[in-house]
């Protein structure tokens, strides 16, 4: 929960202008805002989050600059017009008709009568983070009164993002970080990641926190494992993690200023925590609620996680991340013994000649050993499968992806694909249609017979492992359930008295699908669909029996 | 019992909620029992019928989930003729000892379903309607907004039919709440879900729900009408607070229920320890108004108004041609204008023939008409020649032709309702302030120093190892 501002920790602040700049609060530093002024970190840390300030002439007592922005004075504007339209219109005349139009308006630029030059020096003197300077350019304004309620609205508004020395302290989390990334950084490197795309995935991914409680591995196994493909530069791990309860470096701590109070009975607390934070944690080590990620390079991509105190190379063990975040290449996920990291065991030193060795040996060939251990572990774990959902957004072509990781889901777990275009999803849900599931168990029963007429002594019937099937069909469509595709956006809109109405643009650019879909189990035995048997139905139970592999093609196509 | 929402295991559990699933958008809950107390009369104990076949129940119980399972043959008829429905206790007594033995249920020869875990999305697609649903699309958007996010706490007014609170008891679980005792002392903060609804018999059929899903303890359940009473959990004066992170009001006036959402004491039902985001859900622009100006006069921060459209996209595959005849859903017309040159080409050659024919026979001798039907077929056998070959894409199976189309599928929501988002800062005292100013002087500014690159710190690190290896070695010698 983010309830303060703690120290190092990234934050946004909003300006003005309406964009956010992060920053990390380092203490005993000072953030520039560049024309928006700057102010020492320390009157910052601690202080609560969505406060406004603005930046003042430091005290001379203790320094501070900043003053608190009340809530009242912000809001003043449309409480103003909002009492205003409660009573008469101010803005008609008896008659009804408006009072001022801006039918006399002239556009000129000699209405402003400060010049450039003279509004730099004002700038430069005048102090009160701006409110002044903004005064004395709207007392300098010759035709203000021609001004209607509404043009002279927006005016001061153009004038206070353009000066006033204002800030907005909030806290740095996966939906600001998106919005952040989309609208002023480049959207592409996050695949133009919508907030609104990212709230769908997680839910038709099902990415939830897997309970913590030893009782419960007992009862059900381990809970929430989550297996995700991230070309997002992290964003979409830092999403089910956040969804997950594991992003934030204080996520696993007690609950804060609650306990406080409570740390001089610190031998309490150390009993109380759960048992998952023993003195030393090596990475990649949870059972549960873990997310493990595969990745395309030797090495996973995980910048933005920066931002959440995460640092892929040297993170610090506290971070619930450091021991739920697991990270596997495609290569040792489908061919380990092709990958040295894995393959290749550091051949195990006797404890008496490791004790003989220099310190930087013996570090390294600890380091080594853990790291293969870590490695054959994680690898191990996610070859054996059973997780709990699939979250993908990824550059690859989807149903290489889906092929090689549905299998190693749970029965009943959510899969969930974003794509920034539509492309990719309608030939994932072309592949797993109706048709297409048909199609591929009439092949299949076809291959079976025929393997079964081949060879007769063998009773069991094999695995279902036709390399022909998949010369035919790029992956198993029968192992999904109610696939689906859906996009969402959200439309934001102004709302004043009198004045409401959607905001006049937006970011266009990629719209953001989502494909969701269950693992299903498949039973091997053949069953028919039953229910409203229909004449065209009767039709293709006929014509299935007859050999040819094209009349019965046409006939799937027909049932549908 | 844990729930299966949250953490379902591997298998299907008995005496919990399991959905069964026919087709997409039509998935039945039911909540697997051997016997059933107001459906009696099955050989094989508790069975739901579907339009897909009958299901004992015995043949769910146990099973992995998502595994596909056939239908049983029911006798569904013998039951139904049953004189009267309502029975007496007696009868019910002897119902129950003649389910006991119940027989096992035998496959039937065809329809199936397949067998899956609760979760949010899908309980929303086929739980029993009591209010209008928020759906989907909206509700992650909302959870995402207002933070709800393990360990927090929500507060949900209006549960009405209790999608709501599925999902975001799904979003701030973190834990289920230990029950033996009090004696383990809870460090961190459990997930939890304060549902408050005004209508007694929803209210009672949302508590229901909660303990049948394994979700006591994670969501609470209190009829209250929340514009008088406000929001504390127990009695509405003498209560205790929710402590609220976030709070979702899915009321027709949600400015009313605001001045029970403020700061300050024990009767605040907002967590004081941090930022409180709120939501409220109306359909007319009317309501928003009032709400956002009333969220104003109370100090609501960063309030916006969006709403959320969404689309579910239909894709197949749209077959032209001339090849298509009697396939269904696809369209027989040409596809290349050299399909359409070619075919009209035949049919003027075929016309040409068929007119220098008849000239011919008028010619030869006039008055006796030849019979049509023997040149129509003749004409078709012509066509059949010189038809451009059917199957161009012959190569390709059937379900992979034609060119992959995507479409907004018809039923199409295209107002769920208004959301309105702000946040309340936690409370700031003077006290609180100084309290910070002496721990971070405000004037303290130091240079900083660029942070050490890794090749940096390796670096030193052997610089300080070689140093102590010296040091060692120093000692040695002198030993």
């Amino acid at each position: 929960m983010h309830s303060y501002v703690r120290p190092n920790q990234h934050i946004a602040l909003r300006l003005p202008s309406g964009f956010t700049k992060l920053a990390q609060v380092v203490p005993n530093t000072a953030i520039s805002l560049g024309k928006f002024g700057n102010f020492p970190t320390n009157q910052i840390i601690g202080r609560p989050f969505y406060v406004t300030y603005d930046i003042e002439t430091p005290d001379e007592k203790d320094g501070s600059c900043l003053r608190v922005v009340s809530a009242a004075e912000l809001h003043a504007e449309s409480l103003l017009t909002e009492g205003k339209a409660d009573g008469e219109e101010p803005d008609t005349n008896p008659d009804g008709t408006p009072m001022r139009t801006n039918r006399e308006t002239v556009d000129d630029a000699s209405t402003q009568k400060l010049t450039f030059e003279e509004i730099e020096t004002l700038k430069k003197a005048s102090g009160g983070s701006g409110r002044e300077l903004i005064a004395k350019i709207l007392d300098s304004h010759s035709s203000l009164d021609q001004k209607t309620a509404f043009s002279l609205a927006k005016y001061t508004l153009r004038k206070r993002m353009k000066f006033l020395q204002r800030f907005t302290v909030l806290p740095l989390d996966v939906s600001l970080l998106t919005n952040h990334l989309l609208q002023e950084r480049d959207a592409a490197r996050v695949m133009e990641l919508r907030d609104e795309s990212i709230g769908l995935v997680g839910c038709w991914g099902n990415v939830h926190h897997g309970g913590n409680t030893s009782l419960d591995d007992v009862v059900s196994g381990r809970n929430g494992r989550y297996l995700v493909v991230d070309d997002t530069g992290g964003l979409m791990v830092a999403a089910m993690a956040e969804r997950m309860g594991i992003l934030y470096p204080h996520d696993g701590e007690d609950h804060e200023e609650a306990e406080t109070a409570e740390q001089s009975t610190a031998t309490g607390i150390a009993q109380g925590a759960p048992s998952s934070r023993p003195p030393r944690r090596t990475p990649m080590s949870a059972s549960g609620n873990s997310i493990t990620l595969l990745h395309t390079h030797k090495q996973p991509n995980l910048t933005l996680l920066k931002y959440f105190g995460f640092n892929q190379d040297n993170s610090s063990e506290t971070h619930p991340l450091y021991t739920n975040l697991k990270t596997v290449s495609w290569l040792q996920l489908l061919e380990p013994n092709e990958d040295i990291q894995y393959t290749d065991e550091p051949a195990i030193i006797p404890d008496g000649e490791l004790a003989l060795l220099k310190t930087s040996k013996r570090s390294q060939y600890h380091r080594k050993r853990t790291r293969w251990t870590r490695v054959q572990s994680v690898v191990n774990e996610a070859r054996a499968g059973d997780f709990d959902g699939l979250i993908v957004a990824t550059q690859m072509d989807p149903e290489t992806v889906l092929n090689h990781t549905v299998p190693l889901l749970k029965g009943s777990a959510s899969i969930a694909v974003y794509s920034p275009s539509v492309e990719s999803l309608t030939e994932l849900m072309d592949l797993y249609s109706a048709p297409s599931k048909t199609a591929y168990m009439n092949r299949r029963n076809e291959l079976r017979e025929q393997r079964q007429q081949e060879s007769k002594d063998d009773a069991e019937d094999g695995d279902d492992d036709y390399p022909e099937l998949k010369d035919e069909f790029p992956l198993n469509p029968t192992l999904l359930l109610a696939s689906a595709l859906e996009t969402s956006r959200v439309r934001s809109w102004q709302v004043l008295p009198g004045r409401t109405h959607p905001l006049m643009s937006g970011r266009g650019g990629a719209e953001g699908y989502i494909f969701h879909a269950v693992r299903a189990h498949p039973t091997r035995k053949e069953i028919s669909a039953a229910g409203n048997p229909s004449r065209k139905r009767r039709k293709v139970a006929e014509t299935t029996s007859t050999p040819t592999a094209d009349s019965s093609g046409v006939d799937v196509e027909m049932k549908s | 019992m844990p729930s299966p929402f949250l953490t379902p295991g591997t298998h299907s559990q008995l005496d919990s909620l399991a959905l069964l699933h026919l087709r997409r958008d039509q998935t039945l809950p039911a909540i697997l029992q051997h016997t059933s107390a107001t459906e009696t009369g099955y050989k094989e104990g508790k069975v739901t019928n579907t339009r897909f076949g009958s299901f004992p129940h015995s043949t769910l119980v146990n099973k992995p989930w998502g595994s596909q399972i056939a239908a049983s043959k029911v006798d569904t008829g013998s039951r139904g003729r049953r004189p009267s429905k309502k029975r007496k206790a007696s009868d019910l007594a002897a119902d129950s000892t003649e389910v006991t033995d119940s027989s096992a249920p035998v496959t039937a020869a065809s329809g199936y379903l397949h067998l899956l875990a609760p979760t949010p999305e899908l309980w929303t697609a086929s739980l029993p309607h009591r209010t209008q649903v928020v759906y989907t699309p909206d509700y992650s958007y909302i959870l995402h907004r207002l933070r709800a996010r393990p360990g927090s706490t929500v507060i949900e007014a209006g549960a009405g039919s209790g999608s709501f609170t599925h999902a975001s008891v799904r979003a701030v679980f973190s834990g289920y709440p230990t029950t033996e005792g009090q004696t383990e002392k809870r460090t961190r903060r459990l997930g939890k879900v304060c549902s408050f609804e005004f209508h007694a018999q929803r209210a009672e059929r949302v508590r229901e729900e909660v303990h049948q899903h394994g979700l006591d303890g994670l969501v609470e359940v209190t009829h209250r009408d929340v514009y008088a009473d406000g929001f504390l959990v127990g009695d509405a004066k003498t209560g205790t607070s929710p402590k609220a992170n976030a709070v979702f009001l899915d009321l027709p006036a949600p400015w009313l229920a605001l001045k029970h959402l403020v700061r300050g004491g024990e009767a605040s039902p907002l967590d004081p320890s941090s930022p409180v985001y709120i939501c409220t859900f109306s359909p007319c622009l009317e309501q928003v108004e009032r709400t956002i100006s009333e969220l104003r006069q109370m100090g609501w921060l960063g309030i916006e108004m969006v709403e959320v459209n969404n689309r579910r996209i239909d894709v197949n595959r749209m077959r032209v041609g001339l090849q298509y005849e009697g396939v269904r859903g696809a369209v027989v017309a040409p596809r290349t204008v050299e399909e359409s040159v070619t075919r009209m080409r035949m049919l003027e050659k075929r016309a040409r023939e068929f007119r220098a024919r008849q000239e011919e026979n008028n010619i030869n001798d006039e008055g006796e008409a030849k019979p049509s039907i023997g040149e129509a077929e003749k004409s078709s056998q012509d066509a059949e020649v010189d038809a451009p070959p059917l199957a161009p894409e012959s190569d390709v199976p059937i379900y992979r032709q034609g060119r992959l189309v995507h479409r907004t599928e018809l039923d199409l929501k295209t107002h769920t309702s208004y959301l309105v988002f702000a946040v309340l800062p936690r409370e700031w005292t003077e006290e609180d302030e100084q309290r910070c100013r002496a721990q971070w002087p405000s004037n303290r500014v130091e240079e900083r120093v660029n942070p050490k690159g890794k090749r940096q710190l390796k670096r030193e690190a052997e610089q300080k190892e070689r140093e102590e290896e010296e040091e060692r070695d120093a000692q040695k010698d002198a030993s």
